[in-house]
């Protein structure tokens, strides 16, 4: 078994909690044991950087000095907005020593920043340290016949000097993983636009333009459903939904997965498990074409814009 | 005449320039930014022209404007300016400005993102964490808009989407001080 530090983040509590109990299903089939931040604090975001510039670096700071107590040196983060804030956190303090110790003067208590610990999102956890080859033998439940579309969102990528992942325009790793699973990513164009994150409360009706754009491309690239690494972005996909049918008069019905729990249903664990009831556009239709269609030829063509991402990764 | 900031006069420029740590006179105004920004289309200036606006010390204006507050920092801008300015860190030093300075965009759309944004760290300063159901409570309550996403409220709460419990955090007082410390920061800089 192997060990890694672990911030779920408020959201796992919440509207994402099946974020985070199907990513703990298929670490486990992977061999990998989540240990969580003791008495770790909210990170902010995205209220406190918008609002103030110490309080942004405090919060994710006090979760990082936390984590250097534990044995592990990466922590991984499940929501993507977590990712970013505790990202940049750790770039600033590591680039000026002199604002690390004006935010360290928040946190007395805790400890001393020392920048011990790397920080990682779920999904590059699963692509750079599990791997997809690992992921691939897993698979016991190929999701054979399920097209889907990966949307990465704005956070898990850019900005790329702070976070050092994927290509900030056309990410494929979510792609590559859904693929080990046996699914189809489909060409997807709007992969990192933004969903409206958090003006989800504040200023609903953006959400719904941008988010409805997302689906409605989605929908054409020919998915079933989109795949997801945020808890933001699901929520504002799946929960505003049927506003957003209602508002432009036309159907969509795009179930949004998390890509925990496709991995967990292609590594054999029960579908009960997968939480899929709390979902309020319903799953089921887009599951139906597990093993309905012919499998993938060997080697598709690989479109243009993938050896573009690809090109740029090298 | 306007003259662009290169004399040194120009204090806005500098302040911005400081805080973001980003060069607003390498801008050329292409206006790549514009083209790529995903809610350009509702700010009172459009990321091109508050880059021209800051050269000229339009400070002012350049507070007043509702762009820095409908901002997502998605980051989408920086990635393909070809003078690669950090772009949102220039938006979010405005903003930290204005606020600052006392500067109130007292338009309906920017009292609710910053009643938001208030209730949200509100909440962490209580709890030390973020409770959806409670801040999206407040957040109606505060803006005397009651009825907003109820309708939403029975699917989420029988799935099981918000739970209605709070946990107060173990070190709830940390955070207390970690805010009263900050804030001591903000005042002292």
């Amino acid at each position: 078994m192997k060990k890694l530090t672990y911030f779920p983040g408020c959201s796992a509590h919440g509207t994402s909690e099946e974020f985070d109990s199907t990513l703990k299903l298929a670490l486990k089939t992977l061999e990998v044991e989540l240990e969580d931040i003791p008495d770790w604090n909210c990170c902010g975001a995205t209220s406190a950087h918008v609002m103030t510039e110490n309080l942004a670096y405090a919060l994710p700071l006090r979760n990082l000095v936390l984590a250097e107590k534990l044995e592990n040196t990466t922590m991984g983060i499940a929501c993507a907005s977590c990712y970013q804030r505790m990202k940049v956190t750790k770039v600033h303090m590591d680039e000026n020593p002199a604002l690390a110790a004006r935010i360290n003067t928040t946190i007395v208590e805790e400890g001393t920043y020392q920048g011990k610990v790397d920080v990682k999102s779920m999904l590059q956890y699963a692509y750079e340290d599990i791997g997809i080859e690992t992921i691939k033998s897993k698979v016991t439940n190929p999701l054979t016949g399920l097209k889907v579309a990966c949307y990465y969102g704005c956070l898990l990528t850019r900005p790329k000097k702070i976070t050092m992942f994927d290509s900030p325009e056309y990410p494929m790793s979510m792609d590559r993983i859904c693929e080990a699973l046996g699914a189809t990513a489909t060409d997807f164009d709007y992969k990192t636009e933004c969903c409206g994150a958090s003006f989800s409360i504040s200023n609903t009706e953006v959400v719904e333009g941008l988010s409805g754009k997302i689906l409605e491309m989605a929908k054409e690239s020919g998915a079933h459903a989109i795949v997801v690494a945020c808890p933001l972005c699901q929520s504002n996909l799946d929960m505003r939904q049927p506003d957003i049918e209602k508002k432009s008069g036309k159907k969509i019905g795009m179930p949004i997965f998390y890509f925990t729990q496709l991995m967990a249903l292609a590594f054999g664990h029960p579908v009960e498990k997968l939480k899929f009831s709390k979902h309020i556009v319903p799953v089921e239709g887009a599951l139906a074409n597990i093993g309905k269609a012919e499998p993938a030829p060997e080697k598709t063509k690989k479109t243009t814009k993938a050896v573009e991402a690809e090109s740029e990764e090298n | 005449m306007l003259t662009l900031g290169t004399q040194g006069k120009n204090t806005f420029l500098k302040a911005v320039n400081d805080k973001s740590g980003a060069n607003v006179l390498e801008c050329y105004q292409c206006g790549k930014c514009v083209g790529t920004c995903p809610v350009s289309e509702f700010m009172d200036f459009p990321p091109r022209e508050i880059m021209q606006m800051i050269k000229l010390g339009l400070k002012n204006e350049c507070y007043m404007a509702n762009s820095h507050w409908f901002c997502l920092t998605c980051s989408a801008c920086s990635g393909r300016c070809p003078r690669e300015i950090d772009i949102p860190a220039v938006m979010e030093a405005i903003r930290h400005l204005a606020i600052e300075e006392n500067y109130v965009n007292d338009s309906k759309k920017v009292r609710e993102i910053r009643k938001f944004h208030e209730i949200f760290l509100d909440m962490v300063k209580r709890y030390g964490r973020n409770y959806e159901l409670r801040m999206m409570a407040e957040f109606n309550i505060r803006t005397r808009n009651l009825f907003k996403d109820m309708h939403l409220a029975p699917k989420a709460l029988l799935k099981g989407k918000i739970p209605l419990g709070v946990k107060p955090l173990k070190s709830a007082k940390a955070i207390k001080r970690m805010y009263e410390v900050a804030e001591k920061l903000e005042k002292n800089k």
